[in-house]
């Protein structure tokens, strides 16, 4: 198991430091000369390796090359620490991604976002207009690259997916953890995974020439595209997320608690309502959070699905018209963006990314929570 | 306690009701399986069965089931039935029935009254209300039985009397969207089947606790049940549109494939495949009688191959140095957030990543090395998690064992953690291959180009390194040229639309075939890591 301080005290954090320091400098005090050299220069190799191919410079590959001689010799002659010292430098390098995600998508976003800045009160906020009008248009005078639109697909989009994969993944999760016989348990579980195997341009073009045809023909449309169907394809392949994850919630809980329960001559339904679903209710929530995760970032589904016109629905709850979301609008619109427009394409990646990483967050704390007061109850 | 008293008398009794409450539960399947086959279109409303058409007999069913669910509930309320029923419904019970009947006062008030906005709303809420009283006042066999009957009772009334018929239609007001009566009967006795079966379900359990029990499982049941009919008629469908178009024109025969020519001492030799499957061997032109995707089904190779060599390395190592050298504490918390904020994070959010970060970097074009990268960004979480759960998962034991016979760190690492662990880490990589040659938006924009590409186009990474004499030296116009894979492929056949410039002979069979290869590509990495899983999970345990 793994043991998570859950206080960060200033005490527990100097008394932390110390032994890093403390550490570090044994390591330095036993480490070999040629040790060190090796270590230090292959590390350095590779940091130097990474700032030349940040500078867009051709040379990045003599670093490089040094990085992988060094490393080679440090392989061949202190496995050990080399290994050490490359599985830190490959841990390190997820949190650099993470961060040049981070850097990069700003960085391209931020001319749209002086673009439409506004004024509050005197004081200019850049993007503020891009969430106060409605209005998308890159070809026409005045141009504006309003969020909203957008932004309402996607809310719209993922309430209705939420409405779907929320109740129904729940439901499965507590038939595969709880109530299917082995065998049946054996057959679903593999079938939901591969639910989650199909990729999501196949969803879409079953939707595309399947279902949206047939619901334009139904409800006397006018052209394709609806935020109700997108909502549902989007659902179901949220939906194997939800189930996964809800199902490991349920199977944690302590089976001492459950027998506790079916002891006293409850159901197994009542022991599911008053006890399993309780104990386990914030990892269940953390699971439909993730799907909502999903069901936002979904892509492919809806940008063929839907119309790709970034317009608000009349009445705005119509959910028969489908326009935008704001993946579909990055992936509909990057052919032919140019300028600003492009950079508006970043302000949509902005968006979907912060709104997913505080999910994600939101989610791990809840499960972190959970595990806290399982280990306390245990 | 009175149940452990039970008589055989009663007992005996029992199982009469039971039986009826049973084939109750069996007729609220059998519309509900009657409903869905209309949805879709097998069985049309107004065909005939046995001399009436199906909507007269779905009504007629419907009234029928109604009655028979409100008499189990007067007769558990009467004694008549041997039930065990709680004091009240319950109120998720309340709520689920208010909201039907709210829309049925509604759709009363708009539609059969027309009295206005407010006047729908009232009689919504009148409706509703009295529902709500009517569910969680009275007694359980009284409450989850009576609102359900009247409401099926009522709908099928409404069917019998041609009120909603196959040919009714109503528009709302400024939604631009009607909705037909076609389309509505069924979704009402689905609905009403839905709710009849549940109260039958419970009355079969007698009310009380066994009771909420079976009406909550029959729900549960029929929700994995549907669950994995949508996967089969997906799959299914898929391959039944697929197939023909998929398969077309496969010869086998000595040399009939596509061959290679290789020279050797002055000899050259031509070796070629023994079979020709034009779908996946040819690209497109003008001379072929079958045109094929084979530009993509390479690309999907090689982005796989790339993305695997870029993040397969680094997530082992990562979950290695996590898992056995680093101390438990803020920086592996804060890796652990990054990983989970990587795994979460979309797909086009990665794309849009290697659109500024990659594509400068590799030339200044869409590159298929970009797409490598960009691949490899999403796969490195994936093989990160699973690999640092299956090396978690090596028992303690082995550590110590090794560690006591003096053997170092990295030692035991390399010849006891790991091997031990392997099985779960290529289980894990395999997945995640299966989940990234299926996505499309990442490649989209870092990637991808050209709709219907020839043959000759066709990437060939091995033979396109060469030497230069300017850094950095070592140059590959292979993986510096766009080109296609098969999720783009399919997604570029879409927005191309029917006809496809001409190209193509059959733009949606061809399609069809183009998904279908994608999913079989996708289904066979999940089927062989699945498979894998189980393999190792049973010789675990033996």
């Amino acid at each position: 198991m793994m043991t998570i301080p859950s206080t960060l005290d200033p005490d527990s954090l100097r008394s932390a430091g110390m032994q890093y320091v403390r550490s570090s400098r044994r390591f330095i005090d036993e480490a070999t000369p040629s040790e060190l050299a090796t270590v230090l220069l292959s590390s350095l190799s590779l940091i130097a390796a990474f700032i030349g191919f940040l500078l867009v410079s051709s040379w990045t590959v003599v670093p490089f090359a040094v990085f992988l001689i060094a490393t080679g010799y440090g392989w061949a002659k202190h496995q050990g620490l080399m290994a050490r010292a490359l599985t830190l430098s490959m841990t390190i390098s997820t949190l650099v991604i993470l961060g040049l995600i981070i850097v990069f998508i700003f960085l391209r976003a931020w001319p749209a976002l002086q673009y439409g800045s506004a004024e509050v009160f005197g004081l200019n906020v850049p993007g503020l207009r891009m969430f106060i009008q409605t209005r998308w248009n890159a070809a026409a005078d005045p141009i504006r690259y309003s969020m909203l639109p957008m932004i309402h697909g996607t809310v719209m989009v993922t309430i209705i997916a939420t409405l779907v994969a929320g109740p129904l993944g729940v439901a499965a999760a507590l038939f595969l953890s709880e109530i299917a016989p082995g065998v049946v348990r054996e057959t679903v579980k593999p079938a939901v995974e591969i639910l989650a195997g199909i990729p999501s341009i196949v969803y879409g073009f079953i939707g595309f020439t399947v279902l949206s045809p047939w619901a334009s023909d139904q409800f006397d449309l006018v052209g394709q595209g609806t935020y109700l169907f997108v909502g549902i394809v989007v659902g179901l392949m949220a939906l194997p997320t939800v189930v996964s994850v809800a199902e490991d919630a349920l199977t944690s809980i302590p089976e001492s608690m459950k027998s506790g329960s079916l002891a006293l001559g409850t159901t197994d339904w009542q022991t599911m309502t008053s006890i399993t679903l309780p104990a386990a209710f914030s990892g269940v929530s953390a699971a439909v959070l993730l799907g909502v995760g999903r069901a936002i970032g979904e892509t492919m589904a809806a940008t063929v699905m839907l119309r790709n016109n970034p317009t608000i629905p009349d009445p705005i709850f119509n959910v028969f018209y489908g326009y935008e979301t704001l993946t579909s609008l990055v992936a509909a619109n990057y052919g032919e963006a140019t300028g600003i427009q492009m950079n508006a394409l970043f302000v949509a990646g902005v968006i979907l990314f912060i709104t997913v990483l505080f999910i994600s967050i939101g989610s791990q704390l809840i499960e972190a929570r959970m595990e806290q007061k399982l280990g306390g109850v245990e | 306690m009175a149940q452990a008293t039970r008589t055989s008398v009663m007992r005996r009794q029992s199982t009469r009701t039971r039986l009826l409450a049973g084939t109750a539960v069996g007729l609220a399947a059998l519309i509900f399986a009657g409903s869905m086959a209309t949805v879709f279109g097998v069985v049309s409303l107004t065909s005939q069965v046995a001399g009436i058409t199906t909507v007269t007999l779905l009504g007629v069913l419907l009234i029928g089931l109604g009655l028979a669910v409100i008499g189990f509930g007067v007769g558990s309320a009467t004694g008549y039935m041997d039930s065990t029923p709680r004091e009240s419904s319950g109120i998720v019970a309340g709520v689920a029935f208010s909201g039907i009947w709210f829309v049925v006062g509604g759709l009363i008030g708009s539609q059969t009254l027309g009295i206005g906005t407010i006047g729908w709303v009232v009689s919504g809420l009148l409706l509703g209300s009295g529902a709500f009283v009517l569910t969680v006042l009275p007694r359980e066999d009284i409450g989850s039985t009576v609102p359900a009957g009247i409401f099926a009772a009522f709908a099928g009334l409404i069917l019998l009397s041609g009120v909603i018929g196959p040919a009714w239609v109503w528009t709302p007001k400024g939604l631009r969207a009607s909705f037909r009566g076609e389309l509505m009967v069924p979704v009402i006795t689905l609905f009403a089947s839905l709710i009849t079966g549940w109260a039958a379900a419970k009355a079969y359990g007698g009310f009380g606790a066994r009771g909420r029990h079976m009406g909550a499982y029959a729900l549960i049941y029929l929700n994995a049940i549907a669950i994995i009919s949508v996967l089969f008629v997906l799959v299914g469908l898929t391959f039944y549109r697929g197939l023909p178009r998929l398969l077309e024109g496969i010869t086998i025969g000595l040399g009939v494939g596509p061959g290679t020519t290789i020279s050797l001492f002055g000899v050259s030799v031509t070796l070629a495949l023994p079979i020709q499957w034009p779908f996946a061997m040819k690209g497109v032109a003008l001379t072929n009688t079958l045109n094929g995707v084979l530009p993509a089904v390479v690309g999907t190779v090689w982005l796989v191959v790339g993305a695997v060599l870029f993040a397969v390395p680094l997530g082992v190592g990562a979950a290695i140095f996590l898992s056995e050298y680093a101390e438990q504490g803020r920086f592996t918390r804060a890796v652990d957030i990054a990983t989970n904020g990587l795994w979460s994070t979309p797909s086009i959010v990665f794309g849009l990543f290697g659109y500024a970060f990659l594509i400068p970097r590799f030339g200044g074009e869409k590159s298929l090395i970009s797409g490598m990268l960009t691949l490899g960004f999403m796969l490195l979480p994936l093989v990160l998690i699973t690999s640092r759960e299956a090396i978690i998962a090596v028992p303690r034991e082995y550590r110590d064992a090794s560690a006591a016979l003096g053997v170092s760190k990295w030692e035991t690492i390399r010849s006891v953690v790991l091997p031990a662990a392997l099985p779960g880490v290529v289980t894990g990589v395999i997945l995640g291959v299966g989940r990234i040659a299926g996505e499309t938006a990442p490649i989209l924009l870092t990637m991808a180009g050209g709709t219907f590409i020839p043959g000759s186009q066709t990437v060939n990474v091995i033979g396109g390194f060469e030497f230069t004499a300017s850094p950095p030296f070592v140059a590959n116009p292979e993986l510096l040229d766009a080109t296609s894979a098969l999720p783009y492929q399919l997604y570029a056949l879409i927005t191309a639309g029917v006809g496809g410039g001409g190209l193509i002979e059959g733009t949606n069979s061809f399609q069809w075939a183009t998904a279908l290869l994608l999913l079989i590509v996708v289904l066979s990495f999940y089927a062989i890591g699945i498979g894998m899983r189980y393999y190792f999970r049973s010789k675990l345990q033996s």
